[in-house]
């Protein structure tokens, strides 16, 4: 019997289990390839001999969820659960599958590895996330929102700036980018100087203590914040003003209209 | 207002040697030692040293510092008679607490999520450590050998260990971590001499006990429903009680297989440390969707007001809202939100919020007020009998949930997308609920704990690499210094030689603060 799949995964089991947090945001760390054709080949076959009993997608019916089962996560290559399908478990009433063929019950196992891989990784909002799921809104009232309402159109144009924009960006992509464009921040400041002289240019640092700024000058400037008056300009002030009104209608109905700038 | 630890009724008598730690030192705090994660039982990071304070703290220097060849400490070290304790995921070091050099350092790798590491707990000659594979290990003080190691849960389905253990008279009192998976959270009692174990609370009651009729009947959500104690607990040594939190329910940002409030998860549990009876229980997130784990510092002070004395729990949560309790009944007392939220449709007759269901996370995104890194974190907050106020690190912060599961949900069928966050030291009226003063420290998501002190100091970091000194009454910065690196663990005191030392780990370097020599 050969499962490439089972090595790789326990190879990476662990890696990823690292990349993963219960309690902040963590990028997805590497990924563990299954052979697509045997996990398809495997539902199939599941479905047809296990899926009446452990449901057509393993998360139980009348007989086990095998996706949170301990024997699937101790499994290595099929070497827990072929004896189960093998044998069957007579005393809880589960029949022993002896005539499958070695790659039908090769094929389950894959299948069942995958779909526990699949629910230890549902922490995360894939970037190829269907865009159906998301299209729940109006774009005629997303567009009306957009030059009323929420005041885009005062910064913003769907023949300028957003020409394209859906064709852009994936689509769950641009929902989180529209609602607040973190990677496209600018914070600028005007700072005003003891003599009253005022120095213009863009932030490199600003806390409670020091100000720093890259000036006309293009040299980099900074100063203690009790020494300068400093005014910041933030070019998501009005995007942060905005989260705290947006219904979600709001914001399924701006996401309709955007994704129809194509 | 007055604060008082009465003295312990009913702890074990230990015959300690000299250099290790008697549990029932651990009652009232000492000066000299800092012998638990949170200092004292009480949670509060309320030190009594006042040798640096407000006249001084101008005039702070390094006294010495470790650079540690780890990833980043968020642990709060032990110190018990001039040795300091602290640990990384699968390390533990011990070091001199006048100096940083290091007297031994235990190494055991292994698998599992290496998240964090908060620290160990001490008894006897006895230490207490977690691992990322969710063992508990006890190690001897004098040189790092192990006592020995037990599995408190199976890593392969998902458990792993981050706490600091809490030793209560005869127990040290474990808590586990994971919710990738649908696995169920417990505390458990362990023997510190043998590593038996002497009892186990389950989060989630059996069916037919009391709080199961807050999950479907008849199927099987209430065995997978998460509830980690991934938290250190406090104790009242009067009471004799233990106060602890638990995470959230699994699925994580699916509801509909779990319908109901699912008792005992994003709860305050008041535990019986003799047997491991729940005595009371409080729900901060009724049927959390969100993941708001209610694992934040249960908080223990006294308060009297018109001649009444009156013991109290304070939590600031994860979910955004501050929770006082009376600790001897659970009784509630108060309910305020410290940030904007926009997830509840306000409070029930206990106080607790009740989630709007249209906040649950959807296939199409919802906006919702915090996130689930939270609204607060695992960072230390902090009381001071001095002011009566309570201090907590929070942020505003606003997030698109998605709840992604096609079919049977099951892990955390989903996740939120981050949009902004602003971070603040907060300083709350413990009788009213409100902010006192907000301290505003810089965008994104703070990580620094806080330590206040008889010295009117409160210490804590912001997101721009600074230490702060804080006047704990208004807010307003005493001093700072920009150490080129985060604070991603909370500090903490203690005194040796007559000389009160702050400990501040930055990254991965252990950095002690004190007065120069000649100024004390």
């Amino acid at each position: 019997m050969t499962l490439r799949f089972a090595l790789l995964l326990q190879a990476s089991f662990w890696a990823l289990f690292l990349s993963i947090g219960s309690f902040t945001a963590f990028a997805q760390g590497g990924k563990v390839e299954f052979d697509a054709a045997a996990v398809a080949r495997g539902k199939t076959q599941f479905k047809s001999s296990c899926g009446f009993c452990h449901g057509d997608d393993a998360t139980g019916n009348r007989a086990p969820d095998l996706i949170r089962s301990p024997t699937t996560n101790h499994d290595v290559n099929g070497n827990l659960l072929v004896p189960i399908i093998r044998n069957g478990r007579t005393d809880l009433g589960m029949p022993a599958f002896a005539t499958l063929p070695e790659s039908a019950v090769n094929d389950i196992i894959v299948f069942l590895h995958k779909q526990a891989y699949s629910a230890l990784h549902s922490a995360n909002v894939p970037s190829d996330y269907p865009v159906a799921k998301l299209l729940t809104g109006d774009a005629g009232e997303g567009k009306a929102y957009f030059g009323g309402a929420g005041g885009c159109s005062g910064c913003h144009s769907p023949t300028g700036d957003l020409a394209k924009i859906a064709s852009r960006y994936k689509p769950v992509d641009l929902q989180q980018i529209f609602v607040y464009p973190s990677a496209g921040r600018r914070r600028t400041a005007t700072v005003t100087l003891p003599d009253g002289t005022t120095m213009e240019g863009s932030i490199k640092h600003a806390d409670e203590f020091t100000v720093a700024i890259v000036g006309p000058d293009g040299w980099y400037h900074s100063w203690p914040r009790d020494r300068v008056h400093v005014e910041i300009h933030d070019s998501l002030a009005a995007h942060r003003a905005l989260v705290e009104k947006y219904t979600d209608r709001d914001i399924h109905n701006l996401f309709a209209y955007l994704e129809t700038l194509k | 207002m007055r604060f008082a630890l009465l003295a312990i009724t009913a702890a074990t008598a230990l015959a300690a040697a000299e250099n290790g730690l008697d549990p029932s030192a651990m009652v009232k705090q000492p000066t000299d030692a800092w012998p638990t994660y949170n200092g004292d039982y009480s949670g509060r990071r309320f030190s009594p040293l006042d040798q640096i304070n407000r006249s001084n703290v101008n005039q702070l220097t390094l006294a010495w510092m470790a650079p540690m060849k780890s990833v980043s400490i968020k642990s709060t070290p032990l110190e018990v008679n001039g040795i300091l304790y602290f640990t990384t995921p699968d390390n533990v070091w011990s070091m001199d607490a006048r100096t940083g050099r290091v007297i031994w350092h235990y190494q055991r790798e292994s698998q599992g999520d290496h998240i964090g590491q908060r620290g160990v707990a001490m008894f006897g000659d006895w230490l207490y450590f977690e691992t990322p594979d969710c063992h508990l290990i006890s190690l001897n003080a004098k040189d790092g050998s192990v006592h020995w190691n037990i599995e408190l849960a199976d890593p392969k389905v998902g458990y792993f260990a981050t706490m600091a253990p809490l030793v209560v008279g005869h127990h040290v009192i474990a808590g586990v971590s994971g919710d990738v998976t649908d696995i169920p959270g417990f505390l458990e009692s362990i023997d510190p001499e043998t590593g038996k174990v002497q009892w186990r609370w389950n989060t989630e009651p059996k069916p037919g006990e009391p709080g199961a009729d807050t999950w479907p009947q008849g199927g099987d959500a209430i065995s997978h429903g998460g509830g980690m104690t991934w938290m250190t607990g406090t104790y009242d040594p009067d009471l004799h009680l233990l106060y602890w939190g638990t995470g959230n329910p699994n699925p994580v940002l699916n509801g509909d297989i779990r319908k109901g409030d699912n008792l005992y998860t994003c709860s305050i549990v008041a535990i019986d440390p003799e047997t491991g009876a729940l005595k009371w229980h409080y729900q901060p997130s009724p049927h959390d969707t969100h993941d708001w784990d209610a694992v934040e510092t249960p908080v223990l002070f006294d308060d009297v007001q018109n001649g009444v004395h009156r013991k109290l729990l304070a939590q600031a949560s994860r979910n955004g809202y501050f929770f006082v309790l009376d600790r001897s009944t659970g009784e509630h007392v108060l309910t305020a939100p410290f940030v904007p939220t926009n997830w509840s449709a306000g409070l029930d007759a206990k106080g607790e919020p009740r989630p709007m269901r249209e906040k649950e996370p959807t296939p199409d995104g919802v906006l919702v007020s915090p996130g689930s890194d939270g609204a607060t974190n695992w960072m230390a907050p902090s009381f001071s009998p001095l002011t009566g106020l309570f201090y907590l690190n929070g942020r505003e912060i606003w997030s698109l949930f998605y709840m992604t599961a096609d079919s049977k949900p099951e892990g955390w069928a989903g996740r939120d997308r981050n949009l902004w966050a602003e971070s603040f030291i907060e300083g709350l009226d413990y009788q009213t609920g409100k902010i006192r003063w907000k301290h505003e420290i810089g965008d994104g998501e703070s990580t620094a704990g806080i330590l206040t002190t008889a010295g009117n100091l409160l210490f804590t970091a912001d997101n721009e690499d600074n230490l702060l000194a804080l006047d704990p009454a208004t807010g307003k910065t005493l001093w700072h210094v920009s150490v080129g690196g985060r604070l991603v663990a909370s500090p903490m005191t203690y005194e040796l030689d007559g000389r009160q030392y702050l400990l501040t780990p930055v990254q991965n370097i252990v950095l002690a603060w004190a007065l120069p020599e000649k100024a004390r």
